[in-house]
């Protein structure tokens, strides 16, 4: 039997088959209306892969507690410390950047969850607010995140309300003559980064510090974020599969019992 | 504003009429839980009648010395406990809340103090005689008084209780009580009954020795009180100074938990997690909390600002100057106050002899005061390895944080202290 993780979170869904200490299949789709219809989607995805006909399921995520073929649910900042500490057993901190929430994760020499904070009452330094950003900017979020690194300074934008830092955004576009793009991208790193970094220090900052979630993936920001702690910080090859990969380590504990 | 003809105290006591008659002879409906709404019913059924029985009304914030109240046989109303139990047996305050709004009260206001407002406004609270109020506890206690005073047209007393506990402060406060019985005499044409007052300070005295000894039960491990049950402490501590009844539900409470300890048994069915509860949780919530730390084996063992009695003894022989001290050994006084080492001592002491393994933090967005003492909480408790959650919430409002919301993260904290 193979241990299996899902994370099924506002707007992707997260599957990590793992054999062993080996992973065998990663499949990342967006989330659909239903929870369940898209991990069993995730799932037919990994089929094409190699793995055993009978899989433990650990479900995680905002959607993780409507898996029925799930064995087990747990939650999210159970999972991001598991799936962090086996990739990088040193870190100590996690900084974990979603669709719809950041999420502080302490974590002990055990790799296990020592304290945690989030942030979810508003859009302001999420994943979808860098995408109402991108939008606004007419560029992807790649570029965005190219052009931040060649920015000579960085425009002010509002880090309290996500709506408001839109109308700033705007104002800085039609300003005469205009705020270079390249700063206005920084603005909005910086406002989120302001965000992260005063739930960090709420929690107590303690190296290592590893970043996960799709946010993990923008070098622009990911900079900003170094330059703000004054060190560098690691970042998994896929940052966004952490929680599942933490769940599927979970499911393998549970099978080895 | 016009009234609505809804009345709060009569939900309060169809509320608790219909638990009792619900409860009868379950093993939940313990004699100590059936003498407490009983005394719910009392409490508030004296209140509904006061006027056709020609009562006179002495509205108080939390923590005024009630047992002045009782001692000259009037009716008190307090008054955030009422918001309270608004919310906790009608699950909802919206319309009170919006008829403190109507009144240009700001959302950042704490909600006890505005609904008991709009529940003014509205006439869904009988209008006191007179309103009492003091300096105790925060700035919105401090104003409430006023305010109430308007919306109601009746004279009011403020205490000026000094923040420090040295004798010139204490005869002070005591000089500011001497004042407030006059006032009492003046307005209600009634006497202070001085060996009642002796009697009731006797009583409280005996009362702060109960939950001194209900609290030496509860560090035993399992613990055999009820997850939620300081809840009840509270509001016997704020409705029934001093009285038979609370003395009476005390000691029967004292006798069940005795029995359970000497039987092995605990509070829940299999104790998992000892909690130190830190502020009040949402009253809208506590079925769902209860329902929450059965499920997962969490029990609140110790709640140092709510039944953690500071040290001393009351002397009938000195009624006046026992009230004023009881004000200096009260448990919420530990927090409302400028925040001190000793302060952060007791939580830690707490934690140390309760056997804590976490502690929650129920963070009221309207409460400045408590919200300012998180971090201080949290790094103290944290220095001896002890998580805390904060959960933000509100202790009436349920529109700041749903249940799900609060399912979700107590999971989390649970996750995280089983992981350890």
């Amino acid at each position: 039997m193979n241990a299996a993780g899902l994370d099924i979170g506002s707007l992707t869904t997260k599957l990590v088959i793992l054999d062993g200490d080996s992973t065998t299949a990663s499949v990342v789709i967006p989330s659909g209306e239903e929870a369940e219809a898209t991990a069993r989607e995730a799932l037919a995805q990994a089929k094409g892969t190699e793995f055993k006909d009978s899989l433990y399921f650990v479900s995680t995520g905002i959607g993780g507690k409507t898996v029925s073929f799930a064995q087990q649910q747990k939650s999210i900042t159970t999972c991001l410390a598991r799936g962090i500490s086996r990739l990088f057993p040193s870190a100590r901190m996690l900084i974990d950047i979603g669709a719809e929430s950041i999420t502080i994760v302490k974590l002990n020499e055990r790799g296990r969850v020592s304290d945690w904070l989030g942030h979810d009452k508003c859009a302001a330094g999420t994943g979808i607010f860098l995408q109402q950003m991108a939008k606004l900017m007419q560029m992807p979020l790649e570029e965005m995140a190219k052009i931040s690194l060649n920015a000579k300074s960085s425009a002010e934008i509002s880090s309290t309300c996500a709506v408001f830092a839109e109308s700033e955004v705007i104002s800085h576009v039609h300003r005469d003559p205009p705020t270079p793009r390249e700063d206005i991208v920084a603005g909005i790193y910086s406002s989120l980064v302001s965000r992260v970094m005063a739930l960090a220090k709420r929690v107590g900052i303690e190296k290592d510090v590893a970043v996960s979630g799709g946010v993990g993936l923008n070098i622009g920001l990911v900079a900003m974020l170094e330059k703000e702690l004054g060190f560098k910080v690691l970042v998994p090859e896929q940052p966004q599969l952490v929680a599942a990969l933490g769940a599927a380590v979970i499911a393998g504990e549970n099978l080895g019992r | 504003m016009k009234a609505t003809g809804k009345n709060n105290l009569e939900s309060i006591l169809r509320a608790c009429r219909l638990i009792l008659r619900m409860s009868q002879g379950t093993a939940d409906m313990s004699p100590s839980r059936n003498l407490y709404y009983n005394m719910l019913i009392k409490y508030f059924s004296r209140l509904l009648h006061a006027k056709e029985n020609e009562d006179f009304i002495a509205a108080h914030t939390v923590f005024f010395p009630a047992e002045l109240i009782y001692a000259m046989g009037l009716v008190p109303m307090h008054t955030e406990t009422t918001t309270w139990m608004t919310a906790l047996f009608t699950g909802e305050c919206s319309d009170i809340l919006a008829a403190g709004a109507s009144l240009g009260m700001a959302s950042e206001i704490c909600t006890p103090h505005r609904g008991l407002a709009g529940a003014f406004a509205i006439g869904a609270l009988p209008r006191p005689n007179v309103m009492l109020w003091s300096n105790m506890v925060c700035d919105n206690t401090a104003k409430s008084g006023e305010l109430v005073m308007e919306l109601c047209d009746c004279p009011g007393f403020f205490i000026d209780r000094p923040f420090k506990d040295s004798n010139y402060e204490v005869n002070y406060l005591v000089s500011e009580l001497q004042d407030l019985v006059r006032f009492l005499e003046d307005k209600s044409g009634k006497k202070m009954d001085w060996d009642k007052l002796s009697e009731t300070v006797a009583r409280m005295d005996r009362q702060i020795e109960l939950v001194r000894q209900v609290n030496e039960l509860r560090k035993n491990v399992p613990t055999p009180f009820r997850a939620q049950g300081f809840t009840e402490l509270l509001t016997i501590d704020y409705l029934f100074p001093g009285q038979p009844e609370a003395i009476e539900y005390l000691e029967t409470l004292l006798a069940e938990l005795s029995e359970t300890v000497k039987k092995g048994e605990g509070a829940v069915a299999r104790e998992r997690f000892r909690i130190m509860s830190l502020f009040i949780p949402p009253m809208y919530l506590m079925a769902f909390l209860e329902k929450m730390s059965q499920e997962y084996g969490a029990v609140s063992v110790i709640e140092p600002f709510f039944t953690f009695w500071g040290e001393g003894r009351l002397d009938p022989a000195h009624p006046l100057e026992s009230v004023a001290k009881k004000s200096y050994m009260i448990p919420e006084m530990r927090m409302y106050r400028p925040l001190d080492q000793p302060a952060l001592d007791a939580i830690v002491d707490c934690a140390k002899q309760y056997k804590i393994d976490g502690a929650i933090f129920y963070a009221d967005v309207g409460c400045r005061h408590s919200c300012a003492t998180i971090k201080l909480f949290k790094d103290a408790l944290n220095r001896i390895d002890i998580p805390m959650l904060t959960l933000d919430c509100d202790v009436v409002d349920p529109t700041i944080t749903s249940e799900e919301e609060f399912r979700e993260k107590l999971e989390r904290f649970f996750e995280l202290l089983e992981d350890r």
